[in-house]
């Protein structure tokens, strides 16, 4: 994972540094040549003047020994020795690298010479002209060190740049990142977006207001969908309820046909509480239920313990309650008693006959065990119509609604098993 | 006793008044607006049965209406909206009883017969069933003048036993009476058998002629 803006600097930063390093080389190969071109146009000058001085005058073999001796001595530069006639020689050019008499650290110096021959008095004389030049590692060194200098201050100039862009240019982007980031399908109905005169980003925002604008609109009309399902199937229930009442009543029904229609009540219950907590939950994700009360969760429970008291009793079951009295939550009541009265009924009905119970508030928590022999697929639990047992009874909802009902107020809601089933909703 | 049932699923309102028929009830029926309206002008009802959602108005205005007009009837909002705002609403002007979709005709019969009773004895409340005495003030009940101590359970059903007299009641419908909204996260209703038991033993103890009778594998029927 890289930021978007680090990727060009990355590779702006290899591009110099690349074409930096070539240029190293490239200079000093420029520099040096300057540089010899320069100093054999000097040898030649003084080679000439040399060679003219030394014709103007007549000098005996001997006055050139001291000369050169004189020269040895003074200059180092220049030095004339006899050779034979038959070495002569063009003029020509060299390079030699010697010992540095005086700065023993340099170690070595490298110098740049020119050959001639010229005659005094029939006697052939090789005259060199020597002048020290740099050394081309030494030069290298230098263009390196001064290189990457300025390397380094292209990469302060290109991260401080960087950062003003980003700053500025990329402002709009992060505005709508910002935007996206914090839009909630389930409360925000639009999402606004900052004005930017900047081209991609104004291209950007436009095409994301739509998407955004689509997505609600399919999220509105799924919401309004199932409430209006529900509201549909009310009326078709209502009929077949009232139907079956009506068909008990017949005169000669036989026990048989009486318990056909028996039969028949349990699913239609069933199908009339799915419809009931679709509808329950299309209202809560509608956020129909905004007003909200100091609600005791001590008497909530207690209410909910005293309605569900025959199904405790049908199933021999032991509940232990521990209350926090005081204990107090911010909610709207009946989505409060609703998520007990889920939480509850869940217990009594997947607790084994004869088992046992354990409620305890406290600490803004309230907690539901109940025994029970194996976990339940906890990441499915909690979605709708997840099928996390065989059981004919459960609308497949009243664990989702639980966790609607959590989200809506922020509350945490969690599943886990440890020798019973244990749900805790942390308010 | 006159009752109006304005509701505009004519199927639904025609199973109600055909469930009430057999006992002293007449029913009219009304399916919109106006012809509600036009009733509760014209005519005294003893009880009305209101649902909210009509085609041409809103239930609650002739709710309103009602009220403005002075009349006594006793109202029951039967709806399919279960909103707690409606029927908080529906009480507020003036509605006596609030029942959602979908009921059991059982529960609705014995809303009807304890609000008739209210409104029609206003002075007593005392039922009394041949042998059977029941006084609705304090929640007491005799039998040959033997008073007979029941739970609060057994006399909520002994009270819709009463109101759905010569009907056969299953347990769901039982259930559902003593539980409310709880009793469809169940697909149990055996507690509903222990009750009727004690409810039947203790009345039997106390000398009562033996109208509860169990209707096999369905339910129960209190002949009278």
């Amino acid at each position: 994972m890289t930021k978007l803006l680090n990727r060009p600097l990355k590779a702006f930063a290899l591009f110099s540094m690349l074409i930096l390093l070539i240029s190293v080389p490239v200079y000093v190969l420029v520099i040096d040549y300057i540089w010899v071109s320069e100093l054999d146009e000097n040898n030649w000058l003084t080679l000439q003047h040399t060679k003219e001085k030394l014709k103007s005058r007549d000098f005996t073999a001997d006055e050139i020994e001291k000369i050169n001796q004189i020269w040895g001595e003074l200059q180092p530069g220049v030095s004339i020795t006899k050779i034979d006639e038959s070495n002569t020689l063009q003029d020509s050019v060299y390079e030699v690298i010697r010992n540095n008499v005086y700065d023993e650290e340099d170690g070595e110096d490298r110098f740049r010479g020119l050959k001639s021959h010229l005659v005094i008095n029939d006697q052939s004389y090789q005259i060199n002209i020597e002048t020290n030049v740099e050394e081309s590692d030494e030069t290298l060194l230098a263009v390196a060190v001064v290189t990457f200098l300025f390397f380094v201050l292209l990469i302060i100039g290109f991260i401080f740049l960087n950062r003003r862009i980003a700053a500025k240019s990329w402002k709009p982007f992060y505005q709508t990142l910002q935007s996206l980031q914090s839009f909630d399908l389930a409360i925000d109905k639009r999402i606004v977006l900052e004005e930017t005169n900047i081209y991609e980003f104004r291209e950007l925002n436009q095409a994301l207001t739509r998407l955004v604008e689509g997505n609600v609109r399919a999220f509105q009309q799924q919401k309004s969908f199932t409430e209006n399902a529900s509201h549909e199937l009310q009326t078709p229930i209502a009929l077949l309820k009232s139907r079956l009442d009506l068909l008990l009543q017949q005169r000669g029904v036989t026990p048989e046909i009486s318990d056909m229609i028996s039969s028949v009540e349990a699913p239609l219950s069933r199908l009339s509480r799915i419809n009931k907590n679709l509808l329950l939950l299309a209202k809560v994700e509608n956020n129909q239920y905004q007003e909200s009360e100091h609600v005791s969760m001590y008497s909530c429970l207690e209410n909910s313990l005293a309605l569900f008291e025959d199904y405790v009793a049908g199933k021999k079951l032991k509940v232990e309650s521990s209350f926090d009295r005081a204990m107090m939550i911010d909610a709207h009541p009946f989505l409060l008693e609703t998520l007990v009265n889920n939480l509850l009924s869940n217990a009594i009905r997947h607790t084994p006959i004869g088992g046992s119970i354990a409620l305890t508030t406290g600490n803004g928590q309230l907690i539901v065990t109940n025994s029970g022999a194996a976990p339940l697929a906890a990441d499915s639990l909690f979605k709708r119509f997840s099928a996390v047992s065989n059981e004919v009874v459960g609308s497949g909802l009243g664990l989702a609604i639980v966790q609607e009902i959590a989200s809506k107020y922020n509350w945490s809601v969690e599943y886990s098993f440890r020798e019973q089933h244990t749900f805790s909703v942390v308010f | 006793m006159k009752i109006l049932i304005i509701e505009d699923e004519k199927e639904l309102a025609r199973d109600i008044s055909q469930y009430l028929k057999n006992e002293q009830y007449m029913c009219e029926l009304a399916s919109d607006y106006q012809e509600a309206m036009d009733k509760v002008y014209a005519y005294e009802y003893d009880c009305i049965l209101l649902d909210l959602m009509l085609p041409g108005g809103d239930g609650l205005s002739i709710l309103k209406e009602l009220k403005r007009l002075n009349k006594q009837e006793g109202v029951i909002i039967i709806s399919a909206k279960n909103s707690t705002d409606d029927k908080v609403s529906g009480l507020k002007l003036g509605a006596d009883d609030y029942l959602a979709k979908p009921f059991h005709l059982s529960e609705l019969s014995a809303r009807i017969y304890s609000l008739i009773r209210r409104r029609q004895f206003d002075s007593s409340n005392v039922i009394v069933q041949n042998e059977l005495t029941i006084d609705t003030q304090s929640k007491t009940v005799t039998v040959h003048d033997n008073p007979v101590s029941l739970t609060k359970k057994e006399y909520d059903l002994l009270l819709f036993f009463i109101g759905n007299k010569n009907r056969v009641l299953s347990k769901g419908a039982l259930a559902e009476h003593l539980s409310g909204d709880l009793a469809d996260m169940f697909d149990n209703h055996d507690f509903v058998y222990a009750h009727v038991k004690n409810l039947k033993r203790k009345l039997k103890e106390g000398g009562y002629r033996d109208y509860l009778q169990t209707i096999y594998g369905t339910g129960y029927k209190w002949e009278q």
